[in-house]
């Protein structure tokens, strides 16, 4: 509610509004006006006031988280060009950091001219595909992830990501320099803990989902982890290090995890200690699934027959047919 | 003391030659519908055997009747408060179709209609619910169309506490022995039937005991089907009511016998009303198994005695009714002589239908193809027949012998009497002791002589008005009443609501 408390205090909010953020400035003002009402604006007599305020006060509340779910989505869209670099961006990039996946991005105004990052930064896909020199070059650099195309990266924010950057970029200490990544030795209470991270047997700090729910590790217990995500074995290999590794968790880019942990961000202490159990397993071969899935099924037919036999004991005594028993009970008998 | 009347009835065992006439009296007027195939509302079964359904009275399978619980307590078996809802899309305990008989007809068109061919064409057995070939498994009277035969008549429930000699008597050729017993609802003073029922479709009559299924009420739970111990509601599966013995009352209401008293070859049964008290019903239902039979005699009311006439009119009971139970043959079998037995009383339902147990032959065994009997009297003693009293014991007496060995020891020396009066070939001071020792007097053994062998059908049947017409105008008017009634204008039960 933060952004709604700043803008209820705005001075601006007299002021003729156009924008879909300006158009939620203006439901505000009105909600304020109609709280101020209920809460002392009216000029009743004390007692009636005060008996009809709580009255009014609830309604009101009801009224304001109403209208706070209703307003929420456009504060979500006026996001600040720094908070969305910090979700979007810092995954890859950082600014006079070093590189990750992508490259450092300080000074790249100066290194490249904004018409064509604009461009690239759009559509970067179409620009690599239209053969463009330094985009390929830019490629293999980054070993061949090319940068995806980012929802609502629209020209408009482009511009003002750039001018976001160019500021930074002047900054001797840029907030977005990325991770202070603690260069301490793993040690083995690292990597345990990292272990009972991953398999959600401590939760992580800030309520995101144990990497489990999606992902699988070579020392996954019996029925393995989740088949959404990659096997993760050998991912300290495949991000090269514990640099990107880092990086990556403090921000996942991916589809899936970017909106899991966008409002979940995984903490320093946390990464820390899953990187030391990614760092430990690498040597490791990845999960069998084709085992996994027997090991599975012999479960699930082991429960099956477990349960049925089960319910058999149970209801032992239930009602069977009469007639039929007593004829196979006397057959028998004859045989023998 | 609240005094109502029961239509009650005796069957003879001693007279029922096993004709099955009743059966097929009832079947006629009553079951020949869809979805009834199966059921016989009177049956006949050949004992010892196992009976329709196939082993009904064993109730450790079916949950049938009442049980005393620890507080000495009725509860049904079947069902109660607590388990109604655990199995409430599950009736446990419910007989199958198999356990009855899967009914069936003959393909008779096939004697017709078969291609010419080098086979003279037969009528194979087809199922009247399926339509398909059938192979005949079972069968209503399964018994005695196999009669003996080890898989069913060995597995007689009432064979508990025969010695293994006793038994393998009983099954040996020789010595075969088997009596018949009809059965039909026994309409009961504490029905099992009407207190399991959740939609409250079952109800006996006040007026005069006849426990009926409501056709629109019922809603299809089968808790009857389960609780009736003798097995005699049925589920009709096209319909999808419950049906059960009615007593034929609109015979009754018209001063008839019902169908299958009527049609009766052997003429062993009796109607009659009794007056009861129902203030003690529950009381004498919780009574200890060998005090069952004694207690429910209690429960019967001499109609002779003003007190208790007194009491039934207080009670809205018609004179006339008083007047039937006066003269009903029941009264006489059951109350006067006690030669007359509730089956199975210890399913604590208080049956009202009494059964005359049966004499049998007297033991044999054979030596180089003669056959030598235990005795050479003319009667042989009591202990020395073929069924086993505790056969007996079990099936009438509640498992124990003592009302039974009176029973049949009366009817011994009324035969002893009446061949000393009619023949004169025996002596007459044994038979005088005879009866002393079977507590019965000459008159008394002429009386049961005479309704036992030269009974008319007045003698047999004191059918009691039914004053229907006071038990509607309890409810509505008569002449609204009779506006409602008549042919065409009741549909007949179907499924749903």
């Amino acid at each position: 509610m933060k952004p709604l408390s700043r803008r209820l205090s705005s001075p601006k909010r007299h002021l003729p509004l156009k924008t879909p953020l300006q158009r939620a400035h203006r439901r505000d003002h009105t909600l304020s006006a109609l709280w101020d009402l209920g809460c002392g604006g009216s000029p009743a007599s004390a007692p009636a006031r005060r008996q009809r305020s709580f009255s009014v006060r609830l309604g009101l509340a009801g009224v304001a988280i109403w209208a706070a779910t209703w307003i929420w989505p456009a504060g979500v869209l006026a996001q600040d060009t720094p908070d969305y670099f910090r979700q979007n961006c810092m995954n890859c990039h950082t600014i006079g950091g070093g590189r990750l996946t992508g490259p450092d991005l300080k000074d790249v105004t100066q290194r490249k001219d904004r018409a064509w990052l604009v461009n690239f930064m759009v559509n970067p896909k179409a620009v690599i595909d239209s053969g463009d020199a330094y985009a390929r070059k830019i490629l293999e650099e980054s070993r061949n992830v090319p940068m995806p195309t980012l929802p609502g990266l629209n020209k408009d924010r482009a511009e003002r990501l750039l001018d976001l950057i160019e500021a930074e970029s002047k900054l001797p200490e840029s907030q977005f320099k990325g991770l202070q990544i603690s260069q301490e030795p793993f040690t083995d209470a690292d990597r345990q803990r990292g272990r009972a991270i991953f398999l959600g047997h401590v939760r992580l700090e800030a309520g995101g989902a144990a990497c489990i729910s999606c992902h699988t590790m070579h020392d996954t217990p019996a029925l393995g982890g989740g088949r959404l995500g990659p096997d993760l074995t050998n991912v300290f290999e495949r991000l090269k290090g514990r640099k990107s590794i880092s990086a990556w968790l403090m921000a996942p880019g991916t589809e899936t995890m970017l909106p899991i942990f966008k409002n979940h961000p995984i903490r320093a202490a946390e990464i820390h200690a899953l990187t030391a159990y990614f760092e430990a397993s690498a040597s490791e071969s990845p999960a069998e699934p084709a085992a996994d899935r027997v090991t599975f099924l012999l479960t699930g037919l082991a429960g099956a027959v477990a349960l049925v036999f089960g319910l058999d004991a149970i209801w032992k005594h239930r009602f069977h047919s009469v007639r039929r028993t007593l004829v196979d009970q006397a057959s028998m008998r004859g045989r023998r | 003391m609240n005094v109502r009347s029961q239509v009650s009835m005796v069957f003879h065992l001693d007279k029922c030659i096993g004709c099955h006439t009743c059966s097929i009296a009832c079947k006629n007027v009553w079951t020949d519908r869809k979805g009834t195939e199966y059921m016989w509302w009177n049956n006949v079964e050949t004992k010892p055997g196992t009976g329709y359904p196939t082993k009904w009275e064993d109730q450790e399978k079916y949950k049938g009747g009442w049980r005393t619980n620890g507080n000495g307590q009725l509860e049904i078996r079947s069902t109660g408060r607590a388990r109604v809802v655990p199995n409430i899309f599950h009736n446990p305990h419910m007989p199958s179709l198999d356990d009855y008989y899967e009914p069936w007809t003959y393909d008779y068109q096939n004697l017709f209609n078969a291609p010419e061919g080098s086979d003279q064409p037969t009528a194979m057995p087809i199922s009247r619910i399926t339509g398909e070939e059938l192979d005949i498994q079972s069968g209503p009277n399964w018994d005695d169309d196999l009669g003996g035969s080890p898989i069913y008549a060995a597995n007689d429930p009432n064979l508990a506490g025969l010695t293994e000699q006793q038994r393998q008597q009983l099954g040996s050729v020789e010595r075969l022995v088997f009596f018949y017993l009809p059965r039909i609802c026994n309409h009961c003073l504490n029905p099992c039937c009407v207190a399991s029922c959740p939609s409250g479709a079952l109800y006996k009559r006040g007026e005069d005991g006849i426990v009926l299924i409501d056709q629109q009420r019922c809603r299809a739970w089968r808790s009857c089907v389960a609780a009736c111990p003798y097995k005699k509601t049925y589920f009709n599966w096209f319909t999808g009511k419950s049906e059960k013995c009615i007593l034929c009352f609109p015979r009754l209401e018209t001063g008839q016998a019902p169908a299958c008293f009527h049609s009766c070859v052997g003429r062993i049964r009796y109607l009659g009303v009794l007056l009861y008290d129902a203030d003690r019903l529950e009381e004498v239902a919780r009574l200890p198994d060998d005090r069952l039979v004694e207690g429910q005699r209690s429960l019967i009311l001499d109609p002779f005695d003003p007190a208790v006439i007194a009491a039934a009119e207080k009670n809205g009971v018609p004179e006339s009714v008083i007047d039937a139970a006066q003269r009903s043959p029941v009264y006489q079998f059951v109350m006067k002589w006690k030669i007359a037995l509730p089956p199975h009383i210890e399913y604590r339902t208080l049956p009202m239908l009494f059964y005359v147990p049966p004499m049998s032959p007297v033991l044999a065994n054979r030596e180089n193809d003669t056959i030598h009997h235990a005795t050479d009297n003319l009667f042989h003693e009591i202990d020395n027949a073929r069924v086993p009293m505790k056969f007996l014991a079990n099936l009438l007496g509640g498992g124990h012998e003592g009302v039974v060995r009176y029973a049949l020891a009366k009817q011994m020396a009324v035969r002893w009497h009446r061949r000393a009066e009619t023949v004169g070939d025996v002596d007459r001071e044994a038979v005088e002791r005879l009866l002393r020792a079977a507590d019965c007097t000459a008159d008394e053994a002429d009386a049961i002589f005479k309704l036992t062998a030269l009974c008319t059908f007045e003698d047999r049947f004191v059918i009691p008005p039914m004053c229907r017409e006071q038990a509607i105008e309890m409810m509505k008017d008569p002449h609204e009443h009779r506006q409602e009634a008549g042919f065409g204008f009741v549909g007949g039960p179907r499924r749903g609501l």
